[in-house]
């Protein structure tokens, strides 16, 4: 601070320049950071999923006023659009369109049938171009997505291989996307990576009192959904512990550690154990019937 | 001549900048001529400095040649007024935290202005984009602790006698406390460290639970 450039000097404008330069460099050292690349995939691997979604329920949707039999028979959307944007028209079905679509003999017979005695009513070539196109683009997608998926699969492996072990890639690359970043995931307590996802309840809960979530992004793990309600609270928060050190180890070691998951299936395995049964209610003292509703929060926790 | 033109605009008072850089925008925002200078419409609902001078903070205390340390440029729509507002004999020293919209700030505003210096730095370490001392600490940033990163900002780069703007973001101190406590709180740790507070504007409608804080460090 010795020499304070007078603004518009040469002294000023180089010194300008010099701190440009530096931003810039800063700017672009941040944005080749390969755990934000990661964010963006996973964030356009789960758009891809709504666009997905919609696309194929329009097609079929649209598709059905022609067909409604071909939609009720063949449940996978994709399967079906796949059908849709290839064939076309009910009058393109037949044994030879339908050969090497994974389909019994019976089945082949019954959409068969249905198109001969189809509900549906007669559809325009133009209805069906469009159809057809709108088909194929669920397709497209659905094709996108399964690259999107293996992407960020492998790069979870790289990036960050104990999260990756330890909650599975797409669950830990969300948790990242929702922390913003490997590095900030790396700094996170274990309690805000267990309600991460979750932000509207714990505010709820904050404020009035209600009682806090449990998970949020974690509850997509099969160990907390496939688990019994009164374990999944536990199975969360250990999970998310775990997922903790994990992300500390592959941000600040980088290198692969197996005791973690095997600490995680360990302790999984003793709460699954514990708590094998549901918890007794514990009998109201006062003897009345227990309230209905959301349980209300002790007094001195109440906010005044 | 003033670099702040206040005018009505469809029944309401609105504000406008000298443009620093004809022809440039920084945003989106209009480019107009007034008495055959280029002026940048400075929107109150995108500036919470603009929404604080037009409900009554004094337009005199960041002035032509002003030193401004910036802190939270964000992506430099705020900043670039200021950069109007101090002119080619001051200074603007923007400092940003996130890559992400410090991008947008270098590119549009740093670049094109020849009075503002940007940093991508921590706002909790002031020696990093130590240049030169300031007249005005602008203070924007959604931290817990921001009243004492502002503090700490003014003991080591704000001159005796500097003023202080610190936007008080209410819901980034605590979501739980009522804004006005919010308020209060922050005022009393500015006064507990020595600066004497002018006045507090509150700046609905144009940003909800947020205040900006006119302050004085003594001389």
């Amino acid at each position: 601070m010795s020499t304070e450039p007078t603004p518009g000097s040469p002294e000023f404008e180089a010194l300008r320049q010099k701190s440009i330069a530096e931003a810039e460099a800063a700017i672009r050292e941040a944005s080749s950071r390969p755990d934000l690349h990661l964010v963006q995939a996973i964030q356009a691997l789960d758009d891809t999923d709504k666009y997905l979604n919609v696309t194929a329920t329009r097609a079929s949707e649209w598709y059905g006023l022609h067909f409604p039999e071909l939609i009720q028979m063949v449940q996978d959307n994709i399967a079906l659009c796949k059908m849709i944007s290839e064939i076309g028209a009910r009058e393109g079905f037949s044994k030879e369109a339908l050969a090497g679509r994974g389909f019994t003999d019976k089945k082949v017979d019954a959409v068969l049938e249905a198109r001969d005695r189809s509900k549906g009513g007669t559809i325009s070539d133009g209805d069906v171009g469009r159809v057809k196109a709108l088909a194929a683009l669920a397709v497209q997608l659905s094709n996108l997505r399964g690259g999107l998926d293996d992407y960020v699969g492998s790069q979870m492996k790289k990036v960050a291989p104990n999260v990756a072990e330890v909650a599975g890639a797409t669950i830990g690359a969300r948790l990242m996307a929702k922390a913003g970043g490997l590095d900030r995931l790396a700094v996170l307590p274990a309690s805000t990576i267990q309600i991460l996802g979750a932000e509207k309840a714990l505010f709820r809960s904050l404020r009035t009192g209600a009682r806090p979530p449990k998970h949020g992004i974690l509850f997509q793990h099969q160990a907390v959904h496939t688990a019994p309600k009164w374990q999944r609270g536990k199975i969360a928060r250990t999970l998310a512990n775990k997922i903790a050190i994990a992300a500390r180890v592959d941000y600040y070691r980088g290198a692969e550690d197996a005791s973690i998951k095997a600490a995680l299936d360990k302790r999984l395995e003793s709460i699954r154990e514990k708590y094998k049964e549901p918890p007794r209610r514990k009998p109201d003292p006062s003897g009345r019937p227990r309230k209905e509703g959301r349980p209300q929060r002790r007094e001195k926790f109440r906010r005044r | 001549m003033t670099r702040l033109l206040r005018e009505e605009r469809n029944g309401r008072s609105a504000l406008l900048t000298m443009n620093l850089a004809p022809g440039k925008r920084a945003y989106n925002e209009d480019l107009v001529l007034r008495g055959g200078v280029e002026f940048r419409t400075w929107d109150p609902f995108r500036s919470k400095l603009a929404a604080a001078i037009l409900k009554g903070l004094p337009d005199d205390i960041v002035r032509e040649g002003s030193r401004v340390l910036y802190l939270g440029a964000s992506t430099g729509t705020t900043p670039s007024h200021v950069s109007d507002l101090v002119g080619p004999g001051g200074v603007v020293i923007g400092v940003e935290f996130s890559p992400r919209v410090a991008r947008e700030f270098v590119e549009r505003v740093a670049r094109e202005r020849r009075n503002v210096i940007p940093f991508v730095a921590d706002a909790r370490d002031p020696s990093r984009y130590a240049v030169s001392k300031v007249d005005v600490v602008y203070c924007d940033i959604a931290q817990p602790d921001q009243t004492e990163i502002a503090i700490a900002n003014c003991r080591a780069l704000l001159a005796g006698s500097g003023t202080l703007l610190l936007v008080v973001k209410a819901r980034s101190i605590d979501v739980l406390k009522e804004p006005e406590r919010v308020y209060v709180d922050e005022t009393a740790k500015l006064e507990g460290a020595g600066f004497r507070v002018r006045s507090l504007t509150e700046l609905s409608p144009f940003e909800k639970d947020h205040a900006l804080v006119y302050a004085v460090q003594p001389g």
